[in-house]
């Protein structure tokens, strides 16, 4: 139980926590699971993993299975040409023990892979392959050689593996153990409670294992400041369930480091009992152990504070925990009589025996939950008309009692509920997350969900409008079950409770369902030609336009009658033009009807009008002319007359 | 009073046959040839309605069109009016109501559709 609850508060801390304090440790199953992540690696296949898994089960006080077959693998998988795999298959043999790797010339070879030109990583290799094969190493040209390989190549990784040879070789580490602080001011934070360096859990672990084993040599603590301990402590265990063989190995190794060393030893303090508190459970239990859930000896745990995390209530403070064992404490959080919610319990544990070793140990929280069982009360139903706010006539129901009639209402009616919960505690009122009201017809089995609304007074009500939601029923009248759901994270006995068969009647019949999906082609859309408007019949318009040609007739027959003298039409060149071209013109207006268009009409226009207008200026002149010659004789015969008449009146 | 009306009736219609010059009544016999037929155009788009509205707008306006350019022709070819007019040979009228009526009836043409 402890161990689920512990994964689980691994996430819980993950989402909200902030203390830097770890809350979760290597639990017996994180421990199973590295046990099966190194047998993973049997039988043997290749010396890396043959290598650290030997190490990994090495240090966990396993067994390795069948090492006799295992040597053997590793002893022939081995390539003498590698550094790399000399120095894994002679680290897996030399953790074998009663093992021994072959290697004709590996000396001569090694010693050679150690200089200046060399990788960190190359050097550290050839060095542990000399050292474990039993083979002399010179010590003084590792160190030059390392010291010429960081000029090159200063990454943390680099100097993990420079840290592991310097405290191998021993002697005045102080150089080395000074770039300690440097390379660890390197490491990248996340979410403000991770450290790493680049290269992920492998490179991190390697350094910081490294690290403390340095200092161990140098026997100086180690320059890191213990909130970074804390941080990098973090992030090992969040990364907890790792599959490599690599990184599960120096997981392992860098934990273990951190709760043996003599310097930094991180607390990490867990929730061992369930979330949930409550009446019956009223404790609250913390596990506090190092990173390998071991004891760290007696202490005295204290909650400094427990804050209600929505409103911020604190509850208890400098309350103490009271010892149940050499790691477990545990607390009657009930005592202080505290509202549902959840809460954040902050706990500092500081050893009885003043160990500076200890790290985190104020600041530590866990979070629990107090749960409380609530009553349903003052429940009522009953029948309204639409525009009513209360119903005349209501019916009193006991949970978990079933109404024995059933209510009937139709669209112009509604149906109210009204009910409270209390606390049983406390018998107060509380309000709950979920509060639905569930419609079930009994024929088909459609469900339909209501949310029963709070009101100012701290009860709840239900109000349905039937012929509102006829919609949300599809019309569908019948009788429906009534199910009241009541549920809350903090509430200990959530209820589903079926109060009542209403007969509901809707006024329209339910339309039927068309299936026609929304995606479904649409018809093809034609472009439509406006409709001719409609014609009079033929006989109407042939009627018209005879009428319309009538007066032309008229015309031609006024004409004749009144006398035009037709004969005076002068035969000369312009008269016949003239008119020619007016019928000219003409015509080709009606040509413009019918097929030219206006551009060509105007040429055509302009080209007829000229002929036109000089004929017509000499028609037209002559006939003035003429007229004005007639006048003239006119006027001579008139002059004559005259002059006759006055001859005559003289002669009289 | 209907013997009234005829007699004068009658008078007027003497007085115009005997009076007016020919040329006149040429005119005159030619716009009621246009009444006319604006009319008649009229009292189809009245019954029968005016579906080619364009055509019958035409139509109209060519009537109504001639109708004025005629009107001013008389007026301007009346010896009566000789004083208004002088200047203004009935020839020159002519031509300009034979120029008119051209550029009418292109608008007219233009509209009919």
């Amino acid at each position: 139980m402890a161990k689920v609850t512990s994964v689980v508060w691994l996430f819980a801390a993950v989402v909200v926590g902030q203390a830097l304090t770890p809350s979760t440790f290597l639990t017996t199953i994180d421990k199973a699971r590295l046990k099966s992540v190194f047998e993973a690696a049997f039988p043997v296949n290749d010396v890396i993993n043959a290598h650290y898994s030997i190490l990994g089960l090495k240090m966990m006080n396993i067994p390795v299975p069948n090492s006799q077959e295992a040597c053997k693998k590793v002893t022939s998988l081995v390539d003498a040409k590698s550094v790399s795999s000399l120095y894994h298959a002679s680290g897996a043999a030399k953790a074998l023990g009663s093992c021994k790797v072959n290697a004709a010339n590996a000396q001569a070879f090694l010693s050679e892979s150690i200089k200046d030109t060399a990788s960190v990583a190359d050097i550290f290799s050839a060095f542990f392959a000399l050292k474990n094969l039993g083979l002399s190493v010179d010590n003084s040209k590792v160190s030059k050689a390392l010291a010429e390989a960081l000029k090159k190549d200063d990454s943390p990784l680099s100097y993990g593996y420079a840290f592991l040879v310097s405290a191998e070789i021993g002697g005045d580490v102080k150089k080395m153990f000074d770039s300690i602080e440097d390379i660890v001011a390197q490491a990248d934070e996340v979410d403000e409670k991770y450290l790493q360096f680049e290269g992920g859990l492998y490179a991190t672990a390697l350094v910081i294992d490294a690290a403390y084993k340095l200092s161990e040599t140098a026997k100086k603590a180690p320059t890191i400041p213990e909130e970074k301990v804390l941080k990098f402590a973090n992030y090992f265990l969040s990364r907890k369930h790792v599959h490599q063989t690599r990184s599960a190995y120096h997981l392992l190794s860098v934990v273990k480091t951190l709760t043996e060393n003599k310097y930094h030893i991180p607390v990490a303090v867990t929730l061992a009992s369930s979330v949930a508190v409550s009446q019956s459970m009223s404790t609250v239990q913390v596990r506090v152990s190092n990173l390998m859930g071991a004891p760290l000896g007696p202490l005295t745990v204290v909650a400094d504070s427990a804050k209600h995390l929505r409103d911020d209530a604190i509850v208890l403070s400098k309350k103490p925990f009271s010892a149940k064992d050499e790691s477990l404490y545990e607390i009657n959080f009930m005592e202080s009589k505290p509202a549902p919610g959840f809460y954040r319990l902050t706990i500092s544990a500081t050893p009885k025996k003043a160990d500076k070793r200890f790290l985190g140990t104020s600041g530590a929280f866990v979070e629990v939950k107090v749960t409380t069982q609530v009553s349903i009360e003052n429940v009522e139903i009953g029948i309204a008309d639409k525009d009513q706010t209360t119903a005349s006539r209501t019916t009193k129901l006991q949970y978990p009692k079933k109404a024995a009639n059933t209510f009937e209402a139709d669209s112009h009616q509604k149906i109210i509920m009204k009910f409270q919960l209390k606390d049983k505690s406390s018998s107060k009122s509380v309000s709950a997350h979920q509060t639905f009201v569930k419609l079930t017809n009994q024929n088909t089995n459609q469900e339909i969900v209501f949310v029963a609304q709070t009101e100012s007074s701290g009860g709840y009500k239900f109000d349905l409008d039937v012929g509102a939601n006829a919609k949300e029923f599809g019309q569908l009248s019948g009788k429906y079950g009534m199910e009241l759901i009541v549920g809350d994270a903090v509430i200990e006995n959530p209820f589903s409770w079926s109060l009542a068969d209403v007969e509901l009647n809707f006024a329209d019949a339910p339309t039927p369902k068309t299936k026609e999906s929304q995606y479904a082609k649409k018809p093809e859309i034609k472009h439509m030609f406006r409709e001719p408007e409609k014609r009079p019949p033929a006989v109407v318009s042939t009627v018209f336009t005879a009428l319309v040609l009538l007066p032309l007739a008229i015309l031609f027959i006024c004409w004749m009658k009144i006398g035009a003298n037709i004969s005076n039409f002068p035969m000369s060149l312009s008269a016949v033009g003239f008119h020619v071209c007016l019928a000219g013109i003409f015509g080709l207006y009606y040509l413009y009807f019918t097929c030219l268009n206006m551009f060509d009409t105007v040429r055509y226009l302009g080209l007829l009008a000229i002929p036109t207008f000089l004929f017509g200026n000499r028609l037209l002149s002559s006939i003035a002319a003429k007229r004005k010659q007639e006048m003239m004789k006119s006027a001579q015969v008139r002059v004559q007359k005259d002059q006759h008449n006055i001859r005559k009146g003289e002669k009289q | 009073m209907p013997e009234k009306l005829t007699s004068v009736l009658s008078k007027f219609y003497d007085e115009y046959v005997n009076n007016t010059p020919k040329r006149l009544k040429l005119v005159d016999a030619y716009l009621l040839y246009i009444v006319l037929t604006g009319v008649f155009q009229f009292i189809y788009c009245a019954l029968v309605g005016t579906f080619p509205f364009n055509s019958f707008l035409s139509g109209f306006i060519s009537s109504v069109g001639s109708f004025v350019l005629a009107v001013c022709l008389r007026l301007q070819v009346n010896a009566q009016n000789k004083n208004e007019f002088t200047g203004i040979s009935p020839e020159r009228a002519f031509a300009d109501f034979i120029f008119a009526s051209v550029i009418l009836h292109l608008v007219v043409m233009n509209f009919i559709g």
